[in-house]
């Protein structure tokens, strides 16, 4: 029996390892070790405000902030009573596109494209790729200055809050916004044609289901009040229990999900592969030229995938930032119940993101807080196991293995911080 | 191997000297990072945020985009130099101040969703400046609390060496 090990996992989002354990050729087992601690965020809501819940969650993460606030928002307002104006929810829309740009065109050009590319690194890249990193580099500051002009600061911003915002932005930064997304569509065209170019190795693929929120109005959007599964069943997110059946495993300090006793994925690939026909403009021109059946097994198609939505975002901010600037700024909608149950559905650039309350009397009951990382684990150890099989089988290289198991985990973006937020650990 | 290490005591015309040995032609530009919330961590955002209300176009924190901001710098023409200041393990009794130079930035890629001070570094170099960092060596990271005495004297000794050194180079 040997192991072999990678020991941080880099270029994601917090502590995590890789484990695999052989018995001679055999692979008895491939886990994504958690290292990262438990933080606690659902016990420490409890009999807080409905308000104080709402600045304390977003700080489970600092990358999908916004994303938290969202959700936390849309659980809370439904929990209340709370029917937000129809500015605040195009605001909402356009926070979270600016999240997307910022998270997406990190994780594309300097996490994954070096591994596809055979260099050790972003910075090993710099003098053959320098012009993507600078368009890495430029893409990142616009999503970051989106954020800051709709949620008040680059991360954990206070402007969303319930009912709508504390201050809307001006027409004049709603322009230049437009504007310069307008200048940023060919950047995020050479991420599609690059990660459009790429081989993307057979050894992870395999079956397996895909959930995304079902955005409103036949449009691809990254919130709404029901799951698209692949299998062609949607379910309404206030059931989102039944999607995710949560267990623990004792190799990681963040929950595991699955559906029907199986592995599910969510993310970029999954809004793709359920919601990908509804794109429109380029985007929709490069999912029509780029999807096949391949993104239904392959994980490392996440990563076009994510250059693809980058795009999209891109593409939808003109019409957003139009709209927003087109309307009156509305007051805040006020909570019409002090008692209430409610569930938020949000993509964050990882996934579903939901959050679940429960009011009593005005205060926090009960919280619930399901990751897109926690629901991806046993997905990404599935794909890391079947892929160690067969490139052992085919005699590569223990490096090689591990190099493509890296990929694999790496491809899911995930968030590690984000998934350690809650476990309870039993020791038999 | 730092260029120095400056500890609290020390005269400061010993860092002053330390720093502009890192320092090329042109002005100098001031990134602080850190986590302000985990007392000492937050060290380099201290400085920046000191520095920033003298030198509202030369130094930038966390809170800023750091990432915008490298780019931002790397696209003026000309050259300069920036300092990235931070906490760091210089494995030295707290409060000890190290100058690590470009070449001992090395390319590790830490465990986070973030762009590595490597890569920034790297991409200020392209653009014709130089690079060092300014490292404080932290003795208290837990949530909440106070920044200890010996950063705190630290972080006024570096605000007031670049202080100087920004009036200088920068006007």
């Amino acid at each position: 029996m040997r192991t072999l090990e990678v020991v941080p996992l880099t270029r994601v989002e917090g502590d995590g390892g890789i484990t695999v354990t052989l018995d001679g050729k055999k692979v008895k087992s491939v886990t994504l070790d958690i290292h990262e601690g438990p933080r606690l965020i659902e016990q420490m809501v409890v009999g807080m405000t409905p308000e104080d819940n709402l600045n304390v969650v977003p700080r489970i993460c600092a990358i999908c902030t916004l994303s938290h606030k969202y959700a936390s928002l849309r659980g809370l307002e439904k929990a209340l009573g709370i029917d937000p104006p129809e500015k605040a929810q195009v605001m909402r829309d356009l926070m979270m596109l600016g999240e997307n740009v910022e998270s997406n065109s990190l994780h594309t050009f300097m996490l994954a494209l070096p591994d596809f590319l055979g260099y050790p690194s972003a910075v090993a890249m710099l003098n053959d790729y320098g012009d993507d990193v600078v368009r890495a580099l430029r893409l990142k500051k616009f999503g970051n200055h989106v954020m800051q002009v709709t949620s008040g600061r680059i991360v954990h911003g206070e402007n969303p809050g319930l009912g709508g915002f504390g201050k809307y932005p001006t027409k004049k930064q709603m322009s230049e916004i437009a504007l310069r997304s307008k200048e940023l569509v060919p950047d995020a065209v050479r991420a599609v044609e690059l990660f459009g170019s790429l081989e993307y190795s057979e050894y992870p693929e395999a079956e397996t289901t895909f959930m995304s929120v079902n955005a409103p109005a036949k449009k691809f959007g990254l919130a709404g009040d029901s799951i698209l599964i692949s299998d062609g069943e949607e379910t309404d997110a206030d059931d989102y229990k039944k999607l995710t059946s949560e267990r623990v495993v004792p190799h990681s300090f963040a929950k595991r999900s699955l559906y029907k006793d199986k592995t599910f994925a969510v993310g970029a690939n999954a809004r793709m592969i359920n919601m990908g026909k509804r794109l429109d403009g380029q985007a929709g021109d490069f999912f029509k030229e780029h999807y096949s059946d391949r993104w239904l097994k392959n994980p490392l198609l996440n990563n076009l995938a994510q250059a693809i939505e980058m795009l999209w975002a891109l593409e939808q901010m003109p019409e957003t930032t139009e709209l927003v600037a087109s309307m009156e700024d509305p007051k805040r909608a006020e909570p019409t119940r002090l008692t209430g149950s409610g569930t938020g559905a949000v993509e964050a650039p990882r996934g579903i993101l939901y959050h679940h309350y429960d009011i009593k009397d005005g205060l926090v009951e009960t919280a619930d807080i399901i990751t897109p990382t926690a629901q991806n684990l046993d997905d990404i150890e599935m794909h890391m196991k079947l892929c160690a099989e067969r490139m052992l089988a085919d005699d590569k290289k223990d490096a090689e293995v591990l190099l493509a198991l890296e990929m694999i985990a790496r491809a899911y973006d995930p968030c590690i911080s984000c998934a350690t937020h809650l476990v309870t650990l039993k020791r038999l | 191997m730092h260029k120095l290490r400056h500890t609290p005591g020390d005269p400061e015309e010993a860092l002053t000297e330390a720093v502009e040995t890192v320092v090329g032609e042109g002005p100098v530009y001031v990134l602080g990072l850190g986590y302000v919330d985990k007392a000492d961590d937050g060290a380099g955002v201290l400085v920046a945020n000191t520095l920033k209300k003298t030198f509202p176009d030369y130094s930038f924190s966390e809170h800023d985009g750091v990432e915008g901001v490298v780019l931002d710098i790397s696209q003026k023409t000309g050259p300069g130099t920036v300092l990235f200041v931070d906490a760091g393990d210089l494995k030295a009794p707290p409060g000890t101040i190290g100058i690590v130079t470009r070449d001992q930035i090395k390319d590790t890629e830490i465990s986070t969703h973030r762009v590595p001070v490597a890569l920034m570094a790297a991409i200020i170099e392209r653009s014709g400046k130089k690079v060092a960092i300014v490292a404080i060596q932290p003795k208290c990271l837990e949530f909440r609390a106070e920044v200890s005495q010996e950063v705190g004297r630290s972080v006024a000794a570096v605000v007031a060496t670049l202080s100087r050194l920004m009036q200088e180079r920068n006007g």
